[in-house]
């Protein structure tokens, strides 16, 4: 995987967006082919531009271009193929009334984060030539979910693998005895259990690649300071390790010490309070100018 | 002669063939009643979220369910002798 992929998650409100702007400038500044890819459903990447984005990628500055993830348009392209999908293989389907359902379905629990997770896979795809792609990741409660549902769906898919594998070995078992040799016809849900298997441990192997970098970020409060505390230790129960953490409105003083005890060994950026606004591309560059220690992660993962 | 000889000869391949397929079709009866719960488990736990008991994620139901006809209309048939599970396994076991 010759991409770097890097995510910037935390408690909504610390500033992900603006520092994954900043960073996916900084990258861009220093050479490296990046796209900034917001997959928070609130958008606020156009704000910070001060230009509307979509799907398809916006060029920004020269090496960077931007994409908001349509999480409706993922959700909707995903239930249309499987109703099709549906269409093709029941012979009466109208007797269940499924289509019908579909008009429900898009509102059921998951569908969101596994668009999302759609979404990710798509990027990784159409963005695979460039050196960077960063991820401006929701607040944490969606966050989370998109990290853990690979980790819960291998659970699910590995169980009923197994249970999938004995009643094939049944089949087999009376086959043989009917028959005399065992003959049955490939088991299209076991296959297509196999292969969502492989799909999701690929996943996975994404969110831990040493390609990819989770940057947890925080401000000096207390409440950001719990949450990210707690995202870390949920993250680690499901194997994912964080990169780096990013401190971002430092005001002098408040936690920054028990911040640092709390996350030593891990790299920490800070992003000083800035005086104005951030809005706008002339306000982030100007940033990136005012501060001489500018800690942004830069493209190989060191302190600049 | 020769062709009576042979009509017995056949008739008896025939009996044979005929007990021996009786014999292995209720050799399995059991094994068949285990592989249709087994298969009907299978669809309650994919399809959990259908019937309001706790289910795989969303995707994972969905990606399946074009593939399981079969499984779904297994489950809907069962629903017929929910009511009298004793009943069914009597019928397999052949118990009057």
């Amino acid at each position: 995987m010759g991409v770097n992929i890097r995510f910037f998650i935390g408690k909504g409100g610390v500033g992900k967006s603006t520092t994954s702007a900043l960073t996916a400038l900084n990258n861009a500044h220093l050479g490296h082919d990046t796209i900034l890819v917001s997959m928070d459903p609130a958008h606020n990447q156009s704000d910070i531009f001060q230009r509307p984005f979509t799907e398809k990628p916006k060029q920004v500055v020269r090496n960077l271009a931007v994409k908001e993830i349509d999480l409706d348009y993922w959700m909707a392209t995903y239930l249309k193929d499987t109703q099709a999908q549906l269409k093709k293989a029941y012979s009466y389907q109208s007797a269940f009334n499924i289509h019908s359902y579909y008009k429900i379905l898009k509102y059921s629990p998951g569908l969101e984060e596994y668009a999302l997770l759609l979404a990710f896979k798509n990027t990784l795809q159409t963005e695979k030539k460039r050196d960077n792609i960063v991820f401006d990741m929701p607040p944490t409660a969606l966050t989370m979910r998109f990290f853990s549902l690979p980790f819960i769906s291998l659970i699910w898919l590995k169980a009923l693998l197994k249970l999938r594998g004995q009643i094939y070995d049944k089949k087999g078992i009376i086959s043989k005895i009917k028959f005399g040799k065992r003959e049955i016809e490939r088991d299209k849900v076991k296959d297509r259990l196999k292969s969502l298997i492989d799909d999701h441990i690929q996943l996975q192997k994404y969110f831990t690649a040493d390609g990819t970098d989770i940057n947890l970020e925080l401000n000096n409060d207390h409440l950001s300071f719990q949450e990210a505390i707690r995202i870390r230790q949920k993250l680690a129960d499901i194997g994912i390790d964080i990169g780096r953490i990013l401190i971002n409105k430092v005001k002098n003083g408040e936690l920054l010490e028990e911040i640092t005890n709390q996350f030593n060994g891990y790299p920490i950026c800070r992003f000083p309070l800035s005086s104005g606004e951030l809005y706008g591309l002339q306000s982030l560059k100007k940033y990136t100018l005012e501060i001489p220690l500018f800690a942004i992660p830069n493209p190989v993962g060191e302190i600049r | 002669m020769v062709s009576f000889l042979d009509r017995i000869q056949r008739k008896i391949v025939t009996v044979f063939k005929t007990t021996d397929a009786v014999m292995r079709n209720r050799a399995v009866e059991t094994v068949e009643y285990e592989l249709e719960e087994l298969d009907n488990i299978f669809g309650i736990l994919v399809l959990g979220t259908f019937i309001g008991i706790p289910a795989p994620p969303i995707h994972i139901t969905m990606d399946l369910l074009p593939l399981m006809e079969r499984e779904l209309n297994l489950m809907l048939e069962k629903v017929s002798t929910a009511q009298d599970p004793l009943g069914d396994l009597f019928s397999v076991l052949g118990i009057d």
